[in-house]
């Protein structure tokens, strides 16, 4: 679906920030990028549906080459949500935010309507549909954003960090619908700084390092490797670093949850002391 | 990103020159060539404004800017040209018919305004590139008296335009997301595609303002008496400055007196 060859990518003042960068993302998964500050995340992700060109290399979008390719023309098959919200409202009410995109790909009216209902639902913003977004607060004027984007009904959606500024209840929130439109078959990339949900939701991780694929792979594989993402500057749930720790003693393998961990736990010390807890 | 004049860190002469010295050499270049009607002598000025360009490091940087001189001045001159009839005609511009005609006099008057507006407009970007923002702001308040206030607000706003560019792609981006496409011929739908780039643009700048009008204030701004840790006397560099343009401004106004 989307398939990178040597990108790279300098931008107009000499700064190199992407280097030879290759993968494959098939159709349905599910992927985070993590990285450090300045790591290329959201330089890459802008790749995606051509606001930034390739300077080398290139980049297949649905087979769609992102170099000859309009953005406005990719907003058909990639959704694309921003960090900042404020950067795309500019309509004096929720129902037409969400149906700016809509009416730019030309879409027929009742299914407009059909659609920003849709959107709106999934995301808790019936009834607000008739408010004026910019007196919303900062959580709900992120969700209308997903909103907007959401309603586009694109194959493949990019996340720009979804959950910043939101709490955690709102972060589930968002998570959980985005892992929903996932098992519809929906594609989902998403750049986060926050583990936590990487390692919840993700099936696959790539991690940047300077421009380059440090890792890439199975959300699990990639998480029970601290000392190789401590070289990027990043740090595995804390789940992870506990089931590491214990590995190395040759205990409890594969554990990914605070569930898993508690029942083999409770195992391993009813098994060698006879001790049960209860 | 930016296509702006931004100060360009360097330790030229001319960039550890006090700002007031570098305000006072722009207010004599144009002196200097509003005074002469010799277009050797503006040529010698824009020259010199190029040396000083060199020696600061920034000629690269002037070079756009410099290209954007003159092509304006090449239009300029081509409007111009053709009404000025004092002078013999040494050739038309449809030489078949005869219409058009250029004079001799039309062409140096031409070449004198255009080399004018070289060598003043050029003096601008040489001034912001060599001297930090916040220097001229404290060289105008500690030297010229003028309320901090003002001088902040200029500040303010010459710093807001870069980052303004910035927030205004990211807009861009935004919306081309969306399917937004801005490229339009017609000029009615161009006013109208207008609108989802500048109300986020607005209401970013607003929040942004609001921001740092609070942040000052936490910090303490406008809360009476200021004091200033930069020290922008004079040096010896800056008085022979000084002497240097005075004597060529009133060799200027004696040239121009006794002609």
């Amino acid at each position: 679906m989307i398939l990178a060859e040597n990108v790279c990518y300098t931008y107009r003042n000499g700064n190199n920030v992407l280097k030879n960068i290759s993968f494959e993302i098939k159709k349905g998964e599910f992927i985070a990028i993590i990285g450090s500050n300045g790591s290329g995340k959201t330089t890459l992700l802008k790749h995606f549906n051509g606001l930034l060109k390739p300077t080398g290399g290139k980049m297949l979008v649905n087979g769609m080459d992102t170099r000859k390719t309009k953005t406005s023309r990719l907003a058909k098959y990639v959704g694309f949500l921003f960090q900042n919200p404020d950067h795309q409202i500019f309509c004096s009410t929720v129902y037409d935010e969400i149906a700016f995109g809509l009416k730019n790909i030309s879409t027929r009216r009742e299914d407009i309507r059909q659609r920003v209902k849709k959107a709106a639902e999934k995301l808790g913003l019936e009834s607000l549909l008739d408010s004026n977004p910019l007196t919303l607060s900062k959580g709900q004027r992120q969700r209308v954003a997903f909103a907007s984007i959401l309603a586009l009904e694109t194959d493949i959606i990019v996340l720009d960090e979804p959950t910043k500024g939101q709490d955690y209840i709102e972060s589930i929130k968002i998570m959980d619908t985005v892992r929903e439109l996932n098992e519809q078959g929906k594609t989902i990339i998403m750049v986060t700084h926050d583990m936590e949900l990487a390692a919840l939701y993700a099936k696959r991780i790539i991690v940047l390092r300077n421009g380059t694929i440090h890792l890439d792979g199975r959300t699990e594989s990639v998480m029970a490797s601290p000392e190789i993402l401590a070289s990027s500057g990043l740090k595995p749930p804390q789940i992870y670093m506990l089931s590491y720790m214990f590995r190395k003693y040759g205990l409890f393998w594969n554990v990914h949850t605070v569930e898993d961990m508690f029942r083999q736990l409770l195992a391993h010390l009813e098994g060698s002391k006879n001790v049960s807890i209860g | 990103m930016s296509a702006f004049v931004e100060y360009i860190p360097g330790n030229s002469i001319f960039h550890r020159l006090n700002p007031i010295t570098k305000i006072l050499w722009t207010f004599s270049v144009m002196i200097v060539c509003f005074l002469t009607e010799n277009p050797l002598a503006v040529l010698s000025v824009f020259i010199v404004n190029l040396v000083i360009a060199a020696t600061g490091n920034i000629i690269r940087q002037m070079y756009p800017i410099l290209r954007g001189l003159l092509v304006f001045c090449t239009i300029l001159s081509l409007c111009q040209v053709f009404f000025i009839k004092e002078g013999t005609v040494v050739l038309y511009a449809l030489p078949w018919f005869r219409l058009g005609p250029v004079t001799d006099r039309g062409i140096r008057l031409c070449v004198l305004i255009s080399l004018r507006m070289l060598s003043t407009a050029s003096t601008v970007p040489i001034l912001l590139m060599t001297t930090p923002m916040s220097d001229i702001i404290t060289a105008m308040t500690e030297k010229l008296r003028l309320p901090y206030k003002y001088s902040l607000m200029l500040t303010i706003a010459l710093k807001f335009i870069p980052s303004f560019i910035d927030e205004m792609n990211q807009v861009m981006q935004a919306q081309m997301s969306r399917g937004y496409n801005s490229d339009t011929k017609n000029p009615f739908r161009k006013f109208l595609i207008i609108i989802p780039l500048a109300i986020p643009l607005l209401i970013t700048s607003i929040q942004k303002s609001r921001l740092l009008a609070i942040s000052m204030e936490v910090r303490g701004f406008g809360s009476g008496k200021r004091s200033c840790y930069k020290d922008c006397s004079m040096g010896n560099a800056d008085y022979i400055a000084i002497i240097i343009m005075a004597s060529f401004v009133l060799a200027g106004i004696a040239a121009a007196l006794i002609t």
